[in-house]
């Protein structure tokens, strides 16, 4: 029996029916795991800090939720945040947060587990810690409460997260997560206090006990140093990684929604990592090196799923689809059971060629509407600060290609604010597609559909172990008047280009929390007590509100986006040590200084660092080079 | 032996949650996951061909929903209830087929529904006080309600559409209201609806517990008739 007494709540038709689309509180979806609480010893709420339809959509919950309930004696559940409509009554009938599978409230689990997806999302686990009647501030959780964990992408830079978690997992979960459990059980056992339990885990490679280190200041603002609070904990914290991806377990129940989700489907995660190493693309950098699942365990895997699911749509999932070793192997498998089936298979991120569109030609039911292009910068002196391996001529013959195969809609992304840009960069963005357009016209009068673009641009914002992490993130003004001039550009010549932007002061609040320090977490508080929430959304984000939460904390947040950092600067996450090296990085900054490409790892290592974890892609030869070998292109 | 089938399926409280497309696609994933021979639309997008009687709105609960089905092979109607039910969540259940043999389908066939509705009422009330306040309802001519249409909400007469109502009391300040009602793809009135416009016309302050659609009706020469019945005109 569970040591804590058991409550559970009941949601009737008085909450249910009031609240937009009930579905997402109710649970019980198909292939959602049952358990006996007899026999559990760790119960494990696993928490996404965004609506229902964004949580369920994300792949790593699944991997995660069907590795705990594997083991008999772990019951992993799932919490969402509450849309606001929800929110507001559950406050009003004084109602806590609760799990989807058992109607438990948050406060009565071992272990409350956040994802980190964005940073944006950051006021939400305040909100839910709250909602589900767990203090918000580690320091004041005593012993009998949960422990509340944070992984995912942005724990690489968990220093703002610092006050709320008590531990965080860096890196790949799969194996940590069932290591703490283990560690959890003999604690258990051994009936020792909480603080025994925090020293137990930071031995835990991959754990972060952030209350373990202190934090000292320089008078400018900077970190002086993050000492150890003693011998026994870890002074730099090594990222976790699955070395070889065919040998844990994938899942192929995933639960099935009742209502639409955003990506409704089948995930095949076909591979982890990114050869390429765009300068600012923080994924390139701390998934390395690259890993494959092998083709036949996908195969596997995917028939399994569409049997135990009745999904009509299987995706492949990684940040390259093209850059998969065994693509046509998978693909001619997959298309056999598929079509058979009825079952649509969508490959994403595939770069345009003859092979990818033939390859789509078979595959994709849908019809030809979008095709999506991410040039990132508009010249190519820029795209080489950027490394993006992309030429204005690959850019127009792939967009020929799809045009002359019956593809009348691209979609552009690009990004203003990077490192160097000018406004001839700019301007060379509404050129590029200006003359993509007309580059396609001898082939689009032939159809009679004129080629149409949608072009969007994000704002650059500087990410911890990216080359670009010291880099100050462009002034938000110098960014509208960029956004403004470029909407002005493409409006005066051309009504087939839709212009979007992103609001630059999410940009900017993004960029704070990225690559923000410890001292941030008052901030977050403040902002949090002051109402700010689902900070993602567009129609929620209070500018003003983090702002003013800014001045309540005496803290500039300029300092933290829009300030050159020197590379002798203690960066507030120095301490965590996500394979890839600060010489590497180093260098490929003073590379993108001289606009000077970096191969990718297919091409050539370049001695990043990632090589310490002796797998993937780093231990394949390839034209007779090992890695580390060469580190020139 | 049929290729094509009609079946009756129940709803309970688990999948009242759901709106009518969500709906739709449950039963298209459960048809998948069972492994029913059906039979797919041509196309870029392929669909099951399936066709539901009536949409449910959520909230609703029902003991007599109907579907049409297509297949590419013959299967016993018994095999397909036991087969179907297998891929069927909590909360869904196909209770019955027969085998099919109309060029209408059951969306065009419904023509009436049969509703149960539980409600409390704030202030007490006798069996007889909520009597009357039905019968003058009913008595009037015209009981407008605004309903949504493409262009806007406009002003519907919903009383034709009201074929009987009635309420008994089961418990202190709760009633049980019988309604029979106008449905289908040509005139539908939502029970939702009905209970709204029955609270607001009457100045009656409720709350509702529970909706139940009891059952369908196709009508041929002025019969109420079970869709089952109609399954081969
Ligand atoms: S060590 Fe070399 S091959 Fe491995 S990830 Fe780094 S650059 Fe790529």
């Amino acid at each position: 029996m569970h040591p804590l007494t058991m409550m559970q709540l009941k949601i009737d038709d008085s909450i249910l029916l009031k609240v937009e689309k009930p579905a997402k509180y109710t649970g019980n979806e198909w292939n959602m795991v049952k358990k006996h609480l007899n026999n559990i010893k760790v119960r494990f709420a696993f928490c996404f800090p965004d609506d229902y339809e964004i949580g369920m959509s994300h792949l790593g919950m699944k991997i995660l939720y069907h590795i705990l309930n594997k083991r008999e004696e772990v019951y992993c559940e799932r919490a969402f945040a509450p849309w606001v409509d929800m929110e507001q009554i559950m406050r009003e009938k004084n109602m806590p947060l609760y799990t989807l599978e058992t109607y438990t409230p948050l406060s009565e689990f071992d272990m409350v587990g956040f994802t980190l997806q964005y940073e944006m999302s950051y006021t939400n686990i305040l909100n839910m810690l709250e909602l589900g009647r767990i203090p918000v501030l580690s320091k004041d959780r005593t012993e009998g409460m949960p422990f509340v964990i944070a992984g995912g992408p942005c724990a690489c830079n968990p220093e703002p997260l610092a006050d709320f978690v008590d531990f965080f997992v860096i890196g790949e979960g799969e194996e940590v997560i069932l290591e703490i459990v283990d560690e959890y059980i003999s604690w258990k056992e051994a009936g020792e206090s909480r603080a025994e339990f925090l020293k137990r885990v930071s031995k835990v490679e991959g754990v972060y006990v952030p209350s373990f280190y202190d934090i000292s200041y320089n008078e400018d603002g900077t970190i002086k140093d993050i000492i150890p609070a003693n011998s026994d904990v870890p002074g730099r914290i090594r990222r976790r990684i699955i070395k070889d991806l065919d040998s844990v377990d994938f899942p192929d129940n995933i639960i099935v929604p009742y209502i639409g989700t955003v990506h409704d489907r089948i995930m095949l995660e076909i591979f982890r990592g990114c050869v390429r190493g765009c300068r600012f693309c923080q994924a390139g950098f701390i998934y390395r090196p690259v890993r494959e699942r092998s083709h036949e365990k996908l195969y596997e895997i995917a028939k399994a799923s569409a049997q135990n699911t009745g999904y009509d749509e299987i995706s492949m999932v990684s940040l390259s689809t093209s850059d998969y070793s065994s693509l046509p192997e998978l693909c001619n498998n997959l298309i056999e059971f598929t079509e058979e089936e009825k079952i649509s298979l969508s490959l994403p991120s595939l770069r345009v060629d003859n092979f990818s569109l033939g390859l789509m030609d078979k595959v994709s039911k849908v019809r030809k509407s979008g095709l999506t292009f991410a040039p990132e910068a508009g010249t190519q002196r820029l795209r080489d600060v950027i490394n993006k391996g992309i030429t204005n001529e690959d850019l127009v013959s792939s967009v020929k290609l799809a045009v002359s195969g019956g593809w009348n809609q691209v979609k552009l992304y690009f990004m203003l604010g990077l490192p160097t840009e000018t406004m001839e960069d700019v301007e060379g963005i509404s050129k590029l597609s200006i003359n993509l357009i007309e580059s396609c016209r001898d082939i689009t009068k032939a159809h009679g559909k004129a080629l149409n673009i949608t072009l969007s641009t994000a704002c650059f914002v500087p990410k911890p172990f990216t080359p670009f992490q010291w880099e100050p993130m462009e002034e938000m003004d110098s960014l509208m008047k960029k956004q403004y001039h470029l909407k002005d550009l493409i409006k005066k010549r051309t009504r087939n280009i839709k212009y979007n932007y992103h609001d630059a002061r999410i940009s900017l609040m993004e960029a704070v929390l990225a690559r923000g320090d410890r001292r941030l977490g008052k901030v977050i508080y403040t902002a949090w007590s002051n109402g700010c929430k689902f900070d993602g959304w567009d129609e929620f984000f209070s500018f003003d509100k983090w702002m003013e939460a800014f001045n309540e904390c005496g803290l500039d947040p300029k300092f933290y986006a829009n300030r050159k950092r020197e590379y002798s600067e203690i960066l507030p996450w120095d301490h965590i040590d996500m394979g890839v090296s600060k010489e590497f990085l180093i260098r490929e900054n003073q590379k993108a200084y001289e606009g000077d490409l970096t191969r990718n790892c297919a091409a050539g290592c370049s001695a990043c660092g990632a090589q310490i974890y002796k797998t993937g892609i780093c231990t394949k030869t390839r034209r007779g080079l090992v890695y580390g070998e060469s580190t020139e292109v | 032996m049929a290729k094509a089938l009609r079946f009756r399926f129940s709803r309970g409280q688990e999948l009242k949650y759901i709106a009518h497309l969500d709906m739709l696609r449950v039963f298209e994933r459960a048809i998948k996951r069972a492994k029913i021979p059906v039979a797919y639309t041509q196309g870029f997008n392929p669909r099951q061909k399936l066709v539901f009687g009536l949409p449910m709105s959520i909230g609703l609960t029902s003991e007599s929903e109907y579907a049409d089905i297509e297949l590419v092979e013959d299967m016993q109607p018994e095999e397909f209830v036991t087969q179907i039910n297998k891929g069927l969540p909590d909360g869904l259940k196909a209770e019955e087929a027969v085998s099919m043999n109309t060029r209408d389908n059951i969306m065009n066939q419904i023509t009436a529904a049969r509703y149960e509705i539980v409600f409390e009422v704030k202030e007490p009330r006798s069996r007889f006080e909520i009597d009357t306040i039905i019968y003058d309802l009913l008595s009037r001519e015209e009981i407008s309600v605004m309903k949504k249409s493409k262009k806007g909400p406009k002003p519907v007469n919903i009383r034709p559409s009201i074929y009987s109502m009635s309420a008994g009391k089961i418990d202190a300040g709760k009633f049980l209201m019988k309604a029979f009602l106008s449905a289908g793809a040509e005139n539908n009135l939502r029970v939702d609806l009905l209970m709204q416009s029955f609270s607001q016309e009457t100045n009656l302050e409720i709350n509702i517990i529970s909706m139940h659609r009891k059952a369908l009706y196709a009508s041929t020469y002025n019969e109420w008739k079970n869709p089952f019945e109609v399954a081969n005109d």
